[in-house]
């Protein structure tokens, strides 16, 4: 067979598959911008007018600004503290020899693959007798735990590959070990760290498990158990529902906008090997 | 950092470790140990913990159907989806690997599924699944196969594998972005010995490209299968376990025992989650000590 | 065995704007063992990979035995080729690296087993032929490489600078060895370097290559002696040729280094005469330079003496200039630094370059 013909082939089944995983979201999209009686009428039509007032309507009239910012609350209060409190571990199970320091990183990897559903009743029970139940503080405390497996494995595979000398020579500079960590760990392993900041931020963005047990108030809930509720809610308003799908999205979508590169690596890397 | 003559310094180790020490010990370590504490008992409100025994165990592995049942569902998606996910993605990493026009584009484009929550996924997948108006049945309408509609979510037959096909939809593009690095990371002089060596394109699959990515392509299939055992998000927003326990799997059946069915004891629950853990847990050394290749391929 | 053909081959890749190799054109002669040396990116190893199939030729002809390869594909050229990261199958045994080509081109089992025991005994790979590439060292690595070219029995046998990635003294022995082989076999051989004690001693005839371009070609010891210009006299030998900046006198007779005059005669003389301008650089080995009075001498200041043992390299500056040059002295030198020693030009063995052209007048 020519080259070209196959080559031609291969671009159709190619552009086929992208049509495929892309599909849904832009259909999604444009029913985010259609009403539901225009949806009803013909599902797949384009938003002709694109309706861009839903968008307020969601955020205003349905509740989504609470869920959203709750979303956002939640995320960025645990990624931070996520980040600080997993460096600093990875920093000193990379860097320092001591007895059980495999150990405890064994611990700590290993949860990496535990099941959700191991931990979730007991947590359950931990959090109601502590007050913490249905409560975002609570919920943030469980998803600083539930990354940080995962945020000292990929930080402490990286600080480890920072030179000694440069540690070395920092003591030599009189610097105390907490200075060490502040000035040196932390500045070279700004890439490590903008991956988990940006890896964790996405996957707690998302999680649903953990929030549908452990938050009950429609006050307090988070972004995916807004939709939810939404969905059980009002089954038919397709329209409504397509509108709140995409402001769930667009954080994620703007992230992947300028991160794009460094989210696939990040979240490959530990696959390749 | 220091060398082995010194002495560590425990000050500032305590110091770095200590935080997530105590959120993995209160928050990880001491729940999974008070789970299986809790499989041991019967666990009431407002009521001290009742000492069971294995009687938890006992009923849940000898006269509970449904737990069963769950099992088999979940053990056919964890089996069945790598299979599809990692296979399909071979093949669109190996298109890509051709140096097609657009190769960046399209590796944006197909690893978008994967940042997606499981609830929007499950929600548009509810839609396309819809019976009157979803874009599968219409799709099928459109090309003539009216016969081949289906209720897909709502068919004991068909719920199982429409889920498969949604996880193998979100997951495919994830391993051809992890494929396509370690087709890029083959030795070209290797590849070129083999062009030497009389190999067409297909030669060169089977006998140097495929041996040679063959631990990264082991690595996904364990973590395709780690990821489906797990499932809850998408079957709780899809079809809830239903249609008749078609589509029920271990995490959703402990949800209901746990938060829903009004039983209130928590013991029981527990004791599924300790069961499965176990059998996670070994599935996954087992897997790995299986697959683990007996050859360092350095090159 | 066959004949090599380059005839203005280039290459041109079409995401740069420069030419990455052109015009080169030489034969390699049945049997020839024909050296491209040059320094890292001069396009000795794209030219390599043309003749191999595996870069597009842009311009020119191959040419195998009379037959034009340029559009042939790599594996349909008889040739086989040594890679410099050996390119060993890394999940096959040395039997089955050194049997896979041969399977794939349907040879029957009978021949293929007794090809590959052959050159297995030939290069001391018997006791290896069932461990993987991960359990053998660099030698054995290479010998294996080696081998799975000689199982083939090309009608061309190229070599990608195949010693580059093994240790000083396994390299010695290595070089020997591929020139016993070459004159066992009587193959075609094209062999890639930047290493010169390589090219010289293995190498029947030497290309010289330079940014792209064929700077000399001939045998060793010609181009050693005359080389065709300043990159090519300053790349073989080490210490490199001394090039000393000079003046032609008004009859072009005489030569002025710094304040010194050399009467020039034969050779040089002539050179002299034909000499474009009377800038010229005056070339002349470190180990065609003695110590002591003679025909043709120069006074100059001693900067270092540096005792090797078997010879001493003596740094000095002519006077009158700051230029400097290198002499080698068989066992000791007498002299000593800022101290004014009397040396001894063999005229016979000096050069004369245009500065402008860098080319030998």
């Amino acid at each position: 067979m020519p080259a070209i013909l196959t080559r031609a082939i291969v671009m159709l089944l190619l552009t086929g598959y992208t049509a495929f995983a892309a599909g849904p979201f832009v259909w999604a999209a444009m029913m985010s911008l259609r009403t539901t009686t225009e949806i009803s009428r013909n599902h797949f039509g384009l938003p002709f007018p694109p309706h861009w007032e839903k968008f307020g309507q969601a955020w205003f009239n349905s509740n989504y600004s609470v869920y959203f910012t709750n979303s956002a609350y939640v995320v960025v209060t645990a990624v931070l503290v996520l980040t600080i409190v997993g460096a600093m571990a990875a920093h000193c199970l990379s860097r320092y020899r001591f007895r059980g320091n495999r150990f405890i990183y064994f611990l700590i990897f290993s949860a990496i693959i535990f099941p959700p559903q191991i931990t979730i009743i007991a947590l359950f029970q931990t959090l109601v007798t502590y007050g913490l139940y249905n409560n975002l503080a609570g919920l943030t405390l469980v998803y600083i735990a539930l990354q940080l497996p995962l945020t000292v494995y990929i930080l402490e595979s990286f600080f480890a590959r920072i030179p000694s000398d440069l540690f070395d020579a920092a003591r030599m500079d009189g610097y105390s070990e907490w200075a060490i960590f502040w000035k040196v760990s932390l500045p070279i392993a700004l890439p490590a760290l903008a991956t988990t900041v940006i890896l964790n931020t996405i996957l707690l963005w998302n999680e649903f498990l953990y929030a549908v047990v452990l938050i009950t108030d429609e006050a307090k809930r988070t972004l995916p158990l807004g939709i939810q509720r939404f969905m059980g809610d009002q089954l038919e308003d397709v329209g409504m529902i397509a509108t709140g799908l995409m402001i769930a999205i667009i954080p994620i979508v703007l992230i992947y906008a300028f991160f794009s590169e460094k989210l696939i690596q990040g979240m490959t890397a530990g696959a390749v090997k | 950092m220091n060398r082995n003559t010194e002495r560590p310094p425990w000050a500032s180790i305590i110091v770095f470790l200590l935080p997530a020490l105590v959120i993995y010990t209160a928050l990880t370590a001491y729940p999974v140990v008070r789970t299986f504490w809790n499989s041991l008992h019967k666990v009431l409100p407002n009521r001290p913990d009742e000492f069971v025994g294995l009687a938890n165990y006992a009923t849940l592995l000898f006269t509970d159907d449904i737990f069963w049942r769950s099992v088999r569902n979940t053990l056919v998606w964890s089996v069945a989806s790598p299979l599809f996910e990692v296979g399909m993605a071979l093949l669109l990493a190996l298109a890509l690997y051709a140096k097609v026009p657009g190769a960046r584009f399209f590796r944006i484009a197909w690893f978008t599924p994967v940042l997606m929550s499981y609830v929007v996924v499950g929600i548009l997948w509810v839609w396309i699944y819809n019976y009157d108006w979803g874009a599968a049945n219409a799709s099928l309408r459109f090309l003539g196969l009216d016969s081949l509609t289906r209720a897909w979510l709502g068919n004991p037959q068909t719920a199982l594998p429409a889920l498969i096909f949604i996880t193998s939809w979100m997951w495919t593009g994830f391993n051809m972005v992890v494929l396509l690095a370690a087709l890029h990371s083959l030795p070209s002089e290797v590849i070129e010995a083999a062009e030497l060596d009389n190999c067409g394109w297909s030669a060169k699959l089977w006998h140097v490209i495929i041996p040679l990515i063959k631990p990264t392509l082991l690595n996904l299939l364990v973590l395709s299968f780690i990821g489906k055992m797990k499932i809850f998000d998408l079957v709780w927003i899809t079809t809830k376990g239903g249609p008749l326990w078609s589509t029920e799997t271990v995490s959703t059946y402990l949800y209901k025992r746990a938060f829903e069915w009004s039983t209130f004891d928590l013991g029981y629950p527990s004791t599924i989650a300790a069961v499965w853990f176990v059998i996670i847990m070994s599935c996954v050394l087992g897997l790995t000590r299986l697959l683990r290749s007996r050859d360092r391929l350095e090159y | 065995m066959a004949t090599l053909t380059l005839d203005r081959l280039s290459k041109r890749y079409t995401s740069a704007q420069e030419v990455a190799v052109t015009d080169v054109s030489f034969t390699v002669a049945d049997g020839e063992f024909m050296v491209l040396l040059g320094p890292s990116g001069c396009g000795k190893s794209t030219t390599l990979r043309m003749v191999a199939g595996l870069e597009s030729i842009t311009s020119g002809t191959l040419l195998i035995d009379g037959a034009r390869m340029n559009d042939r594909p790599a594996k349909d050229r008889d040739i086989a080729m040594v890679f410099q990261s050996y390119a060993l199958y890394p999940h096959m045994t040395v039997y089955d690296n050194l049997a896979f080509g041969l399977r794939r081109r349907s040879m029957p089992g009978s021949e293929i087993a007794r090809r590959v025991r052959d050159t297995a005994t030939t290069l001391g790979l018997d006791p290896l032929l069932q461990r993987k590439p991960h359990a053998l060292s660099g030698g054995q690595r290479q010998r294996v490489a080696l081998g799975r070219a000689i199982v083939r029995d090309p009608k061309v046998f190229l070599f990608d600078e195949p010693l580059s990635n093994l240790d000083a003294a396994l390299r010695v022995g290595m070089r020997g060895e591929l020139s016993a082989l070459h004159r066992r076999l009587s193959a075609t051989m094209l062999y890639v370097t930047h290493d010169q004690v390589e090219a010289m001693t293995m190498g029947d005839r030497i290309c010289i290559m330079q940014g792209g371009n064929v700077a000399q070609i001939g045998a060793p010891l010609d181009v050693y002696a005359a080389p065709a210009n300043t990159f090519v006299a300053t790349f073989l030998g080490s210490p490199a040729m001394n090039l000393l900046p000079a003046t032609l006198g008004p009859n072009r007779d005489v030569l002025h280094i710094g304040t010194q005059a050399l009467q020039l005669s034969g050779a040089l003389a002539d050179a002299a005469v034909r000499a474009p301008s009377n800038d010229v650089l005056f070339g002349i080995r470190p180990e065609d330079i003695h110590s002591g009075s003679g025909y043709a001498t120069l006074r100059a200041c001693v900067l270092d003496v540096e005792p090797l043992g078997a010879e001493t390299i003596v740094r000095l500056a002519p006077e009158g200039t700051s230029a400097e040059m290198l002499m080698r002295v068989p066992r000791t030198f007498s002299g000593r630094p800022d101290e004014i020693a009397t040396i001894t030009i063999d005229l016979a063995a000096s050069h004369l370059f245009d500065p402008a052209s860098t080319r030998r007048i």
